[in-house]
């Protein structure tokens, strides 16, 4: 098990590293922030954009700025915002839990309406109650997430007034921003708990426990769906993943104060500082996550922990 | 026992009203502004959504409102001397910073020095004000700015940014870092928070010496998506939506609501597509002009920008400081348009390309029907899309645009002087085509004088000069666009987004 983590461990550093590299050579490639930051002046001369440059540490080499940005994974120090001169780590201290919350509500929205739905169409397979639930998953999966977004504003906010369109004031702002992203979650979730329920109900273990007279219920909750959560946890692993790319969307349209509203003005900005920050501690989390996947599949399927 | 029950009931209900409503009760309302600058202190910054909010916060020696007046702010008057190289301000009495400090001379020079010395070469402000030499104290209420040049904006510049004065004890006490975040200047209204990113909350000053503030509160909320500004608008949320977060699509929906309504003023931006005198077709004079009178503009604003924008006939707009009435742009005329392209010898399926900035909606509109009318002379026009600071900042200046390169442009200033500076004068970033040395004389010429009915005549003959070698195919000054609940009474917009609030109230 030690070995394992530790090779895991190289390989999530090794990743980090890459993201990390590509993203702060690629945003360099595309523009001068110190132009940024003089947007608007008259008169601006060569000479005064030396000046900012260097005031924002832009004539550093690369290899010290980038080293500076990476060391505040341990350091908790990733420098300034170009853009005022905010602690990124003020900045991110803020947006970081918001975009957790988001996430982790989405995921929870998306789990709890996925595997009853995922169930039952899997034990009425081929009625109409599979049909149906396939067809609303595959709507769900048709579904782009600003789209969603703006239908529920209108209907919720502007035309019922039932909950505030944006911000984050506490529960009934997470409401439609956990939604969105859940519902769109929730489409391919209920397929893979339906594929894989299926799989494990003709498995012989199953059939086993029925002819022993468990009740179905029985069958049904302890042998089957535990076995088929193994690509349930995966597949929710590598989402995370995706939802934390999603999210950038979601958040701007409901102006959740997040990470991706972060990263997404940063770009704007050429504010590196806080683009690389972003990035970076993404990266972290997405490989920690699935780090994580891997230790709790030897806690689900023992089988795994001693391979 | 049941008079402190009933009591009690009542002090519930009233607290539970006071909930539902603490933005009626107590004269506050909210605005939505697109940006957090990331510090309020003046030197830091440029971004107009720093203007929007912090007008409110800090003063200057001027004051320029929404009329465009340059009128005594913490100044109550001053007088040019020795040929315009020296100008003397007498100071408002009796004014204290929001902190209790007192406003004097001292904060004046002090606010320079910081401005010019080695606190302000970190920022964008300093550039602009590089022809003070030097404050001098004459006495506790006066000052004399020595400079290196005549500077005929230096008056409009000390209204805004970075000249708004600051408190010098309490930077000294806090230091900067704190001072970015909890600003304190001599404004209307204080800074009681401010979340990053989040939004920022403003309190009258009761003793501000222009009279209290009608409103008790401002909500400052950062929303950078203009669906979901104007979705809180619909929803109550906000009552103020600032330029230019209202799209003109949106427009028709706001105005059929009943609580709402647009209220729009001239601004500061124009728009042109401007030519690539260097290569292609355009590089001919007579083509350029053909072009410009291919395209029908006025329609362009009947239609696609409903209005809200007016056709000009220079880079300039109505309020621009030397503009020029009399000069009217080149008629919308198809025929002479072909005449003229036949005569400069280009052949119907000439293709040009035109530039715009990816992420200007109302813009990419405007460029397809201006391709649309170019296709009708003969012309194939395409379009093809840049993010905003990539065309700004790379393709422009290299030189790598097609025929016809999108330019919205506008100085808070006002002054065409900073327009066409930066769009004519040889070498200048985005000027990568061009070199007119009888162009460059006459904007080397008006920059020193200091005579401004001079200045303002020089700055006509440029914007002439320059619409008769057709520089770019001038287009509209569009209007800065406020949406607000009609709740909201005296709300005056500000043309360069300047918001002040002290006369603002609500019902």
């Amino acid at each position: 098990m030690a070995g394992f983590l530790l090779k895991r461990l190289a390989q999530a550093i090794f990743v980090v590293v890459v993201v990390t590299l590509i993203v702060s050579v690629a945003v360099r490639m595309t523009g001068d922030p110190a132009l940024i930051v003089a947007q608007g002046a008259t008169d601006i001369t060569e000479a005064d954009l030396e000046r900012i440059r260097e005031g924002l540490g832009l004539n550093e080499p690369f290899l010290k700025q980038y080293l500076a940005t990476l060391s505040g994974l341990f350091t908790w120090d990733f420098g300034r915002s170009f853009l005022g001169g905010t602690e990124v780590s003020t900045l991110i201290a803020g947006a970081l839990p918001a975009t957790l919350l988001l996430a982790f509500s989405s995921l929870l929205v998306s789990i709890v309406i996925s595997i009853p739905l995922g169930i039952r169409a899997a034990i009425r397979r081929g009625k109409w109650e599979d049909q149906v639930i396939r067809i609303l998953s595959l709507v769900g999966l048709s579904f782009p997430n600003f789209w969603l977004a703006t239908m529920l504003v209108l209907l919720f906010s502007i035309t019922l007034h039932l909950l505030p369109p944006s911000g984050m004031t506490g529960w009934a702002t997470l409401v439609m921003p956990a939604l969105t992203m859940g519902v769109i979650l929730t489409a391919t979730n209920v397929r893979l708990v339906r594929t894989s329920m299926l799989e494990v109900m003709q498995s012989q273990y199953v059939m086993v426990a029925r002819a022993k007279g468990l009740s179905e219920r029985s069958v049904l909750y302890k042998h089957a769906l535990r076995n088929s959560a193994i690509p349930l946890i995966t597949f929710l692993g590598l989402q995370f993943g995706g939802l934390l790319g999603g999210i950038v969307v979601v958040e701007r349209v409901f102006n959740w104060p997040g990470m991706g509203s972060l990263a997404f003005d940063a770009v704007a900005a050429r504010d590196y500082p806080v683009l690389q920050s972003v990035i970076m501690i993404l990266s972290t989390l997405i490989v920690m996550v699935n780090l994580l996947v891997d230790i709790a599949y030897g806690l689900i399927d023992p089988r795994i922990r001693t391979e | 026992m049941k008079k402190t029950l009933t009591a009690t009931a009542i002090a519930l209900a009233l607290t539970a009203t006071g909930f539902a409503a603490p933005a009626l009760a107590d004269g506050k309302i909210t605005v939505s502004s697109p940006q957090d600058p990331g510090s309020w202190d003046p030197i830091d910054t440029f971004l107009i959504n720093w203007a929007s909010l912090a007008t409110n916060v800090f003063e200057g020696l001027t004051y320029r409102g929404p009329d465009m007046e340059l009128v005594p702010a913490l100044a109550t008057s001053w007088e040019t001397l020795d040929e315009g190289m020296r100008i003397r301000f007498e100071l408002r009495e009796g004014v204290t910073f929001h902190n209790g400090e007192p406003f004097n001379a001292e904060a004046v020079k002090f606010t320079f020095e910081r401005l010019l010395g080695e606190e302000g070469a970190k920022g964008p402000q300093q550039a602009n004000y590089t022809s003070i030499k030097e404050v001098e104290i004459i006495d506790e209420t006066t000052v004399d700015f020595h400079l290196t040049q005549p500077d005929p904006v230096l008056l409009t510049k000390l209204a805004g940014y970075g000249a708004m004065i600051v408190p010098p004890q309490y930077i000294a006490e806090v230091g900067d870092a704190e001072f970015n975040i909890k600003p304190v200047g001599t404004g209307p209204f204080k800074m009681t928070s401010y979340s990053p990113k989040v939004g920022a909350s403003l309190a009258a000053n009761e003793d501000y010496w222009g009279g209290a503030p009608e409103l008790s509160e401002v909500d400052y909320r950062f929303i950078a998506e203009p669906s979901t500004a104007l979705a809180e608008l619909q929803s109550g949320g906000v009552d103020v939506v600032i330029p230019p977060s209202v799209p003109v699509g949106m427009i028709p929906t706001i105005e059929a609501a009943e609580n709402l309504e647009i209220i729009s003023t001239p601004g500061p931006t124009v728009t042109a597509l401007r030519f690539n005198t260097g290569n292609g077709i355009t590089a001919d004079e007579n083509v350029r002009k053909a072009l410009i009178m291919a395209v029908d503009r006025n329609a362009i604003v009947d239609t696609i920008l409903a209005g809200q924008a007016s056709v000009i006939a220079s880079f300039q707009g109505a309020r621009s400081f030397g503009y020029d009435e009399s000069m009217e742009p080149l008629p919308y005329d198809l025929e002479k348009a072909k005449a003229l392209l036949k005569e400069a010898g280009v052949e119907p399926g000439a293709s040009v390309e035109i530039n715009t900035r990816g992420n200007d909606a109302t813009f990419n509109e405007v460029a397809q029907a201006v391709a649309a009318y170019l296709s009708m002379a003969g012309v194939n026009a395409t379009i093809k899309p840049y993010e905003t600071n990539v065309l700004l900042n790379d393709i422009i200046p290299q030189g790598k645009t097609g025929e016809m390169f999108q330019q919205s442009w506008g100085g808070w200033t006002f002054d065409y002087d900073n327009t066409a500076y930066a769009m004519y004068h040889t070498g200048q970033k985005w000027n990568p085509y061009d070199s007119d040395a009888e162009l460059d004389a006459m904007l080397e010429k008006q920059r020193p004088m200091t005579d401004q009915a001079e200045r303002e005549k020089v700055l006509q003959e440029i914007a002439a000069y320059a619409a008769d070698r057709a520089l770019e195919m001038p287009l509209y000054n569009m209007n800065a666009i406020y949406a607000i609940n009609k709740r909201v009474q005296n709300f005056e917009p500000a043309p360069d987004n300047r918001l002040r609030l002290d006369k603002v109230s609500v019902e």
